[in-house]
């Protein structure tokens, strides 16, 4: 009798829990979502501020929303699971007009609540299946970094060339023009790797002749003991300068105490590496947040895929650490720069390679995401791979010769 | 007389009697409340917010739409679940943390079966299919500690935590496997578009039956452990090995059933977080809960109609804690301090039931 | 009339609503053994650890020479040159005895060599008589106590308390640690002896102080003293202390037990040939220094140890059959028919389960009944119910956790429910220890009832005098060997304690 009353008491103490939530919950349903005057912006990040990745999408949803002074939420730590999709929906009952989230595995929650919410934008960052999902609410986003990239590698190219010339001594070893080699720490072999260290190596070659690049690749977005030993092995293997894709701090710190010079990424690690550090690219959000903000104001539509480019600021490379670049790198970089600007270089201009010794003239990578891995669109044309044409995020997958994987397990 | 020595302690603790219940739920509430006025305190203290609006919110963050309240239950229902699945071995005094990788481990089967077999067989037989494939999932997980503990009797707490590490691996190694795109790391969303072996939606609300499958568990994990023989020899090992070996009890055999029935029951958790919920699988699908769990089991008693409460108070907290850091602009570490500093009371208030404080009235008497 | 060493006033100490102590006042001289006479749970040892710093008095004055003080703590306690010996030694194992006795002292220098010669110096002047490089584990329990006392004194103890110190002893080593104590008197120190044996507080004690359930009866010179006096103070009553014996009606050999041998979990051989019989009808005692086997052959019957050599049959009186009980588990024993009950040494860490309630205790020998997965409730109920009536259980119901009911109660609901399966060999461990004398007897009673209903009795006891008055046959065992069986209403302490410690002579003899 006594439990029977004990679980009596526990049941209707739920009830009454239930019962209240249910009215507060009913009260807030039937009220007319009233026309916000003010727009509202609902962001979710993966992470806080503690990790590099979400705090550069963080300054610029900060920067851009207080710029246009308009409202934000911001909600962090939010994993790629339906708490996404909770979390993006709970914005959306808020009354944000429009819901961004920074990860790739946030895109089918971003999706799912998409669908639901038709009159609220929702724009993803790095996502791959907007232009196939046939939403008019739902947006990818992304930059072409791979210019980025391409500066970064034109700085690395002018210090492989320094070091050529003044014989300096790598790791118990002379750098000459036969033994210059870049060592290159990804994160998976996913194309937006692949596009990564591919441009950085062509915008190193096309300086530097003779070099060649060996990659190792850690199977995780962010591990800072893995890439530390990653980059430790290359150094080990006769690497004379390292960048990286991943985000922590295991590639540059392993360079500043093996003393090899490091093009860094997604910020300047010149604090802590000041003796080795060269420069960084990086995708700076805050033009693609003014740009839907302003979209939404106007009352225009988000592109289905918007590329970030140099020309609209997105793409930017950091201040060039002067100590450990070759002299004149910022002079070089504002020359090639202003080349990509004016279409006079292409990226993956399919003359500066070969695969498998041949020219590549025709190609058609996995653009549209579906079950079956295949080609799916023609991607060069004019003499050029066409990298973020047919949607945002990168689709450059081929294996170009000069670039040797160590491992390929992931 | 002169007093010899001049030091005296101020108090003396002394061991109670068992208090009447509503005493000590008495003291509990009290304890609550105590909680969050120091909680109040730090707040003002720390960021200059005012605590009743940092109060208001975390109650908003909560409950405050309809949504929130069942997103507030389909959490508890998950983090219940996982209770109830560790509370079996608790009660033998089986220290299982390994609940987080049996529930991923019932999740990658749950995933392997909705992936596999997605498009091949018919609902009536994939649902039962995941159900049972994700049980023995579970299952031989708990069991591989279990047999290790009962035959060379090693220390399950470390063998369970480890199994956790392993777990995670193998997962993490699987959403490379099946990810989509190729390398992306990401598995994404299973069978989006057939929908096959995702949990059906009942009354229009999609956590309804996951809520409601808990809440069976329930009580069929109270009648079993109050009820049932095997619930019986459950308490009598985990009382005293001895008396449970005297009464001719196998006590390697309740072992190895109880773990059993601990990973089977973490094997349903993860069918309905990977096919009733997320409908994807990540190393991080379990959140924690296998950590957790064992807070709102020690909390409640090991009693899982207590375990209710307890849960429920726990993704309260959590939830409020969560907005506040939204709505304020607080680090999400702002918001484990003022859960962690909720729980350390609620735990402390225990000291208070079994023990009493006697404060020195020496001095007046000399 | 000199300033007592030390003077307790109007002490009071609850725990709960348990009062332990109640406005106790208490004095001892100077070169005088003070007994502290009380039944178990009579407080005395409450009262003791208040002195020693272990428990601190809700209420009361302690004065040392007169002064008043407070008294923290342990160290306090040894500040003020109080020092006790507890039932439960405070030694580390893999040390020895020196070693022991100088860890945590707070001296300049470690130097082990003075210290072995004070040490030395101090066993000399009061007759201590060990080797003090012996490591702990090798010892007896009457070595380990002399080093605890050794130690005691060497730091620096001049008011000595000694809770129990025979309890653990063979009547010899009793008469050694007197001799002892009797020199320290006349070293001017002050000594406390806890004990509820009547005979040893007319033979050391110049005064003697009795407690009653918490309660200070009252002070008397021992000279003045005598048994029966001393048994009305401490249980308030007169009581008889003789035991209703019948003889042994219709006996039959129950249970042979044959060159038994056990070995423990480290290897250690605990049981050698172990042979005797248990007949129907009567009661067998087992006396020993506890830990000579007394537990390890028992939990050996009962199927809980294995037995590596020898055999355990068991005359079945329904089937005339004979069963080996060797390599059994206790269920496949039970499943044979044997109706084997067990009352072992230890009430809630094996007989019964402290945190659940007497029902579910109840159903501890029975869950197992029927096909049903779920538990049957009603009849366990109904024998707990009967059990708590007739037995005059003390609990507020049946529903009660076991922990939370006193010694006596908690030994009624075990020796209840063994009781109550009807069988046919009835072991016992000690069931009265810890019990009062009222407890005790009805435990006494129900072992006699079990022998007139023809069932196999073997009853391990401490006591001798009740051994004596109780059991028909008396099995002497010494270190894991059987050294004698004698008749009960013949037999002699002083034969029985001989018997008690035969291998030890032995040893000596060997040795010497």
């Amino acid at each position: 009798m006594k439990n029977v009353k004990k679980i009596l008491a526990v049941l209707m103490a739920l009830a009454l829990i239930v019962g209240c939530f249910a009215a507060c919950g009913s009260k807030e349903e039937t009220e007319p979502a009233k026309k916000e005057t003010k727009l509202k912006v609902g962001f979710i990040f993966l992470h806080d501020e503690n990790s590099t990745y979400d705090l550069n999408f963080l300054n610029g949803a900060k920067a851009a929303c207080e710029k246009l002074g308009v409202e934000y939420v911001i909600k962090t730590n939010i994993p790629e699971t339906n708490e996404c999709y909770e979390a993006a929906a709970d914005l959306a009952d808020q009354g944000c007009n429009i819901v961004f989230a920074d990860s790739f595995g946030h895109e089918s929650f971003m999706i799912q609540a998409a669908k639901e919410y038709p009159d609220v934008e929702f724009c993803h960052a790095t996502g791959t299946r907007a232009h196939t999902e046939g939403l008019d609410n739902y947006h990818n986003a992304f930059a072409s970094i791979y210019e980025g990239r391409y500066l970064a590698g034109v700085a690395a190219g002018l210090k492989l060339n320094e070091m050529i010339e003044n014989g300096t001594e790598i790791n118990g070893t002379v750098v000459t023009a036969d033994n210059a080699k870049i060592g290159y720490v990804g994160a998976y072999t996913y194309a937006e790797v692949i596009s990564g260290y591919t441009s950085f190596f062509l915008g190193a070659r096309s300086i530097c002749p003779t070099v060649t690049m060996e990659v190792q690749f850690t199977g995780s977005w962010y591990d800072e003991t893995a890439e530390k030993e990653a980059a430790t092995l290359l150094i080990n293997k006769g690497c004379n300068l390292i960048s990286q894709h991943a985000d922590s701090m295991g590639a540059p710190t392993a360079c500043e105490t093996a003393g090899v010079p490091d093009v860094s990424y997604n910020g300047s690690t010149v604090e802590q590496c000041p003796n080795t550090f060269i420069v960084s690219s990086r995708i700076d959000w805050e033009p693609y947040f003014e740009y839907i903000i302003a979209c939404v104001t106007d009352d225009k539509a988000i592109d289905t895929d918007w590329t970030g480019t140099i020309a609209t600021g997105s793409v930017v490379l950091t201040d060039v650490n002067e100590a450990a670049a070759a002299k004149d790198t910022q002079a070089k970089l504002d020359e090639v720069k202003a080349e990509i600007e004016a279409g006079k270089i292409k990226v993956f201009d399919t003359s500066t390679f070969t695969v498998d010794g041949k020219e590549v003239t025709s190609y058609t990578a996995d653009v549209d995401t579906d079950e079956n891995y295949e080609g799916d669109t023609e991607v060069i044309s004019d003499g050029a791979f066409l990298e973020s044409n047919f949607r945002s995020a990168p689709y450059f997958d081929l294996r170009i010769d000069g670039i040797t994987l160590l491992n390929e397990k992931y | 007389m002169a007093k010899e020595k001049t030091k005296e302690s101020l108090i003396h603790i002394t061991k109670r009697d068992t208090l009447p219940q509503w005493k000590s739920w008495l003291i509990r509430i009290i304890s609550i409340v105590v909680a969050l006025i120091f909680c109040a305190l730090i707040i003002v203290l720390l960021t200059g917010e005012n605590p009743i609006r940092i109060y208001a919110t975390m109650i908003q963050g909560a409950i405050g739409t309809s949504r929130r309240v069942w997103g507030l239950l389909q959490n508890v229902a998950m983090l219940l679940c996982v209770s109830l699945a560790v509370t079996p071995a608790f009660r033998m005094r089986f220290w299982n943390i390994g609940a987080e990788g049996q529930v991923l481990i019932g999740g990658l089967a749950t995933t392997a079966c909705m992936i596999l077999l997605g498009n091949s067989l018919p609902t009536y037989l994939l649902i039962p299919l995941i159900f049972i494939t994700s049980i023995l999932a579970g299952a031989i997980w708990a069991l591989i500690p279990a047999i290790f503990k009962a035959i060379w009797n090693t220390n399950e707490t470390l063998f369970t935590l480890m199994m956790n590490y392993i777990a995670m691996q193998i997962v993490s190694y699987f959403a490379y496997v099946w990810s989509v795109p190729k390398g992306s790391g990401a598995i994404g969303v299973i069978n989006g578009s057939s929908q096959a072996g995702w949990l059906p939606t009942i009354f229009g609300q999609k956590y309804f039956l996951n809520i409601l499958i808990v809440a069976i568990l329930t009580i069929v994990v109270y009648i079993y452990l109050k009820y049932s023989k095997h619930g019986y020899e459950i308490s009598v090992v985990g009382e005293s090995e001895n008396t449970a070996k005297y009464i001719g009890i196998n006590v390697r055999k309740v072992i190895i059933r109880t773990m059993l029935v601990s990973g089977a029951l973490c094997g349903i958790a993860g069918v309905l977080l990977v096919s009733g919920t997320d409908h994807t699988l990540t190393k991080d699908t379990a959140a924690g809960r296998g950590f957790t769990a064992i807070i709102v089991s020690w909390l409640a008693k090991f009693n899982p109609i207590y375990m209710v409460l307890t849960s429920l108070l726990i993704v309260f907290l959590q939830k409020g804690a969560i907005e506040i850091a939204s709505v304020f602009e607080l680090n999400d570490s702002f918001s484990d301090i003022i859960t962690g500093i909720i729980i350390f009371f609620i735990i402390g208030s225990e000291f208070f039931i079994n023990y009493k404080i006697n404060f020195n009235k020496k001095e007046e008497d000399k | 009339m000199p300033v007592p060493s030390i003077e307790l006033k109007g002490i009071t100490k609850t725990f709960g609503h348990i009062v332990a102590n109640e406005n106790i006042n208490l004095s001892v001289n100077r070169g005088e053994i003070l007994a502290i006479l009380g039944e178990n749970g009579s407080g005395k040892t409450t009262l003791m650890n208040m002195i020693a710093g272990i428990y601190y008095p809700d209420e009361g004055h302690i004065y040392i020479d007169g002064k008043e003080v407070n008294i923290n703590s342990p160290k306090d306690a040894l500040d003020l040159k109080i020092g006790m010996i507890h039932q439960h030694f405070k030694l580390v194992d893999v040390f020895n005895a020196t070693e022991n006795i100088i860890l945590g002292l707070q001296e300049d220098k470690y130097d082990i060599k003075a210290a072995s010669k004070k040490i030395q110096d101090t066993c000399q002047r009061y007759g201590f008589e060990i080797d003090m490089n012996k490591k702990i584990y090798e010892m007896s329990v009457s070595e380990k106590q002399t080093v605890e006392i050794v130690k005691t004194i060497y730091k620096g103890a001049d008011i000595l308390i000694l809770d129990e110190p025979t309890a653990v002893l063979t009547p010899q080593e009793t008469q050694k640690l007197f001799a002892v104590l009797r020199k320290m008197r006349e070293d001017d120190k002050t000594i406390i002896i806890i004990t509820h044996k009547l005979h040893e507080v007319l033979e050391i004690s110049d005064r003697v102080s009795v407690l009653r359930k918490g309660k200070y009866i009252g002070t008397i010179n021992t000279a003045d003293a005598n048994e029966s006096l001393l048994t009305e103070m401490m249980v308030g009553e007169k009581i008889s202390l003789d035991i209703e014996r019948t003889d042994p009606k219709n006996t039959a050999d129950r249970l042979i037990v044959k060159g038994v041998d056990l070995y423990n979990k480290e290897g250690v051989q605990v049981l050698h040939d172990v042979t005797f019989t248990a007949k129907s009808g009567e009661i067998l005692g087992i006396a020993g220094i506890s830990g000579s086997g007394q537990r390890e052959l028992l939990e050996a019957i009962a199927g809980l140890k294995k037995i590596s050599g020898g055999e355990i049959l068991y005359n079945n009186p329904s089937t005339n059959e004979t069963e080996n009980l060797k390599d059994k588990t206790p269920l496949q024993i039970r499943n044979l028919g044997v109706r084997l009950s067990f009352v072992p040494e230890d009430r809630l860490g094996m007989g019964l389960v402290g945190n659940m309630d007497i029902i579910d205790n109840m159903m501890l020998r029975s869950y197992r009944k029927g096909k049903s997965v779920f538990l049957e409730r009603k009849k366990p109920k109904e024998l707990a119910n009967r059990i708590i009536n007739d037995l005059q259980v003390v609990t507020p119901d049946a529903k009660t956790p076991v922990r939370r009911l006193s010694g006596g109660n908690v030994q009624k609901v075990l020796v209840g429910r063994e009781i109550a399966s009807s069988p046919t060999v009835l072991m016992a461990a000690y069931p009265v220890r810890g019990l009062d004398i009222n407890s005790s007897y009805m435990i006494y009673n129900l072992l006699n009832q079990q022998k007139e209903n023809g069932v196999a009795v073997i009853f391990v006891g401490e006591d001798l005098d009740v051994l004596i008055e109780l059991c028909d046959r008396i099995l002497v065992v010494c270190a894991g060997r059987v050294t004698g069986i004698v008749e009960g209403r013949t037999a002699k302490k002083e034969e029985i304690g001989l018997l008690m410690t035969k291998m030890k002579v032995k040893e000596d003899k060997d040795n010497g």
